[in-house]
């Protein structure tokens, strides 16, 4: 009876610990570093207005911003005109309201609000004022005020994410949703590796059990991929599911690979199967390849690394970011290798039993396709905070779906022992 | 060579000699444009027709790679495999395959345009989409003769295919539709080259694939 025995040793448990430690610091990191300043919105109510000049109030509405500072500063900046603001009264912390005075014909039409304190340093918030009810004037004269540029705070943060508009504390996700996919991709790529040697061995059914136990793990990171994106979606573009490349990939990914279980589910005899499953899964994983890092990059895309739209590392991944999804990613593969082997025992096990049930293609795929009609009333839970709310969902998503998997596995473990330990040795 | 062609000529032969093989796969493939028609009512706007055209290909190409190896008694199967390479085999099969549909592909195409209109196309692009079309039938058929082999060989037949295929197919489908949509909102043909040369390599690759992986699903040992 060897394939009961668990041949862990202690190495690989030394990597599996450094794997726990690695999520544990990833969900320290991910919940606990602070979120960068940044302006959320910007109000403009057009003031009297006195012949050649045009008076505007704006109040702006920050994020984990220190408006109460009193080094603080507002300008309107398009190209090099510079407009400072004036009065600059804070209501709070992350409220602030000012006053700017424009002439009636001014050079542009639109103009970026920054804003510069000691602690936040600067911030920006692109195209915050709209001159509405000026005359644009091709290079109509703008007084500029020289001096603003040039004493400018740096700012006074400690380690941060770095504010994006409209994604704001949802950034956090990256260490939680985008690994999901790295890890399923690790998986598939074991699995593609066994068929290759299932076929070479001529439906070998050793190599076979690994293939399998690496697709049944990949699938369900992948449908939690699914999920997690699912919901960071709806509270960033707006709709649970958008019709894009590269979701479309993600969504054929798992139908893929719930066909292949679905195929191991039709034949009986296992070298035949073994055969027949690696074919297609070989076959899968090229189109896959295809359909994922080929075609999206033909096509525009809402989602970062695809597209005419920039992934998240060629502008912002900073260093903040990079501590946290480096070692996110690590963690959350080791995980999945560790799942790997577990599902491997029970596969092993399942086939070894006199009375193999069928294993059934156990997708939680009803939960996708179950979308609510009218979702508004989750707008107050979820977009409070800077959309913190989506990290927690996310995350409890992930949590709750290893979970599920874990007490499965765990349970199956334990039948496993009681029946070795019920099995007369002789 | 020799003997994929005799092959090639062998389906044919029995494609022609069990009267209802050809005959209700032209059958399913009026069927189904007729049925969209009805449910289109008339004339479609353009997006609707480019829409319906591929995904009546699609249908058609579904069934008609599903009878791949139903055909063959299981005698003659037998014979066959104890005979003749796989490569052949594979190779005669996909021809056959891709000839089929490129030739339901066009009936498709010509009875669309009977009963709903061209979407306005001129006579050129008219060339061109139905070039696509055909080019998109022989991308299907070498990824779907494969997997009707695979189902085939698992002993299940239609159901299984079009649960393996239709996710298999979908970058086919992608390259096609944005094919469609360029000819018929008035892109320069030049300008959409691309997605031909697109369509030639995904059936190129899939072929290739399909003769190299084929072998292992042959044999028995």
């Amino acid at each position: 009876m060897t394939h009961l025995q668990d041949p862990t040793s202690k190495g690989i448990w030394a990597v599996r610990i450094a794997g726990i430690l690695l999520l544990v610091y990833t969900f320290v990191i991910t919940f606990g570093v602070p979120l960068g300043p940044g302006i959320e919105d910007v109000h403009v109510t057009a003031l009297e207005r006195d012949g050649q000049q045009a008076q505007f109030e704006l109040v702006l509405q920050g994020h984990a911003t220190h408006f109460d500072d009193a080094t603080t500063r507002v300008f309107l900046k398009r190209d090099n005109h510079l407009i400072s603001a004036t009065q600059i009264r804070s209501a709070g912390a992350d409220v602030l309201s000012c006053l700017v005075t424009l002439p009636t014909a001014v050079p542009a039409a639109s103009f970026d609000v920054y804003v510069n304190g000691k602690v936040d340093g600067t911030i920006s918030y692109a195209n915050g004022f709209f001159a509405a009810g000026l005359d644009v004037v091709e290079g109509a004269p703008l007084n500029r005020d020289e001096g603003t540029l040039d004493n400018l705070y740096d700012g006074d943060l400690g380690f941060h994410f770095p504010f994006q508009p409209n994604i704001m504390e949802s950034i956090r996700n990256l260490m939680l949703h985008v690994p999901m996919w790295f890890t399923m991709f690790l998986l598939m790529g074991i699995s593609f590796a066994q068929s290759i040697r299932t076929l070479r061995l001529g439906g070998d059914s050793g190599r076979d059990l690994k293939a399998v136990s690496s697709v049944k793990v990949g699938l369900w990171f992948g449908v939690l991929g699914l999920l997690t994106g699912s919901l960071w979606a709806r509270f960033t573009w707006g709709a649970w599911w958008v019709d894009d490349p590269q979701l479309n990939g993600a969504f054929v990914t798992v139908m893929v690979y719930a066909g292949y279980l679905a195929l191991r589910g039709s034949v009986q005899d296992t070298k035949l199967r073994a055969r027949l499953a690696a074919v297609y899964n070989l076959f899968g994983f090229c189109l896959l390849v295809v359909l994922l890092m080929v075609l999206p990059r033909f096509t525009e895309s809402l989602h970062p690394g695809k597209g005419g739209n920039p992934a998240f590392s060629s502008y912002d991944l900073d260093s903040a970011l990079r501590a946290a999804f480096y070692p996110a990613v690590l963690g959350w593969m080791i995980l999945g290798t560790w799942m790997y082997a577990v599902q491997l025992r029970i596969e092993r096990w399942r086939t070894h039993r006199a009375e193999a049930q069928l294993s059934k293609a156990c997708v939680p795929l009803g939960m996708l396709l179950v979308t609510p009609t009218s979702t508004s009333g989750l707008d107050r839970v979820f977009m409070v905070d800077g959309k913190m709310p989506v990290v927690t969902g996310v995350a409890v998503i992930i949590l709750v779906g290893l979970a599920i998997w874990w007490v499965r596995a765990l349970n199956t473990l334990n039948t496993m022992k009681e029946t070795t330990s019920n099995t007369p040795t002789t | 060579m020799r003997e994929t062609w005799f092959l090639f000529r062998h389906f044919w032969q029995a494609d022609l000699k069990a009267q209802h093989g050809i005959a209700g796969l032209v059958l399913f493939a009026v069927c189904t444009v007729y049925a969209a028609y009805q449910v289109v009512q008339g004339r479609p706007e353009p997006e609707t027709w480019n829409a319906l055209a591929w995904v009546i290909l699609l249908f058609t190409a579904f069934n008609g790679v599903s009878r791949t190896l139903e055909e063959d008694r299981r005698e003659v199967l037998a014979y066959l495999r104890t005979t003749v390479q796989p490569l052949h085999y594979m190779l005669a099969r996909t021809l056959h395959n891709v000839i089929v549909l490129s030739g339901l592909a066009c009936l498709v195409l010509g009875f669309m345009g009977l009963l709903m209109g061209s979407a306005d196309l001129s006579v050129s692009r008219l060339i061109g989409f139905a070039l696509g079309m055909m080019l998109t039938a022989v991308a299907l058929g070498t990824t779907l003769t494969l997997l009707a082999l695979i189902a085939a060989r698992a002993g299940s037949g239609f159901g299984l295919t079009a649960v393996l295929g239709l996710p298999l197919v979908l970058p086919i489908v992608l390259v096609s539709t944005s094919l469609g949509a360029d000819l018929l909102s008035g892109v320069l043909l030049a300008d959409t080259w691309h997605n031909f040369a697109f369509l030639g390599a995904l059936a190129a690759g899939s072929g290739v694939f399909g003769a190299v992986l084929f072998p292992y699903l042959w044999r028995d040992a």
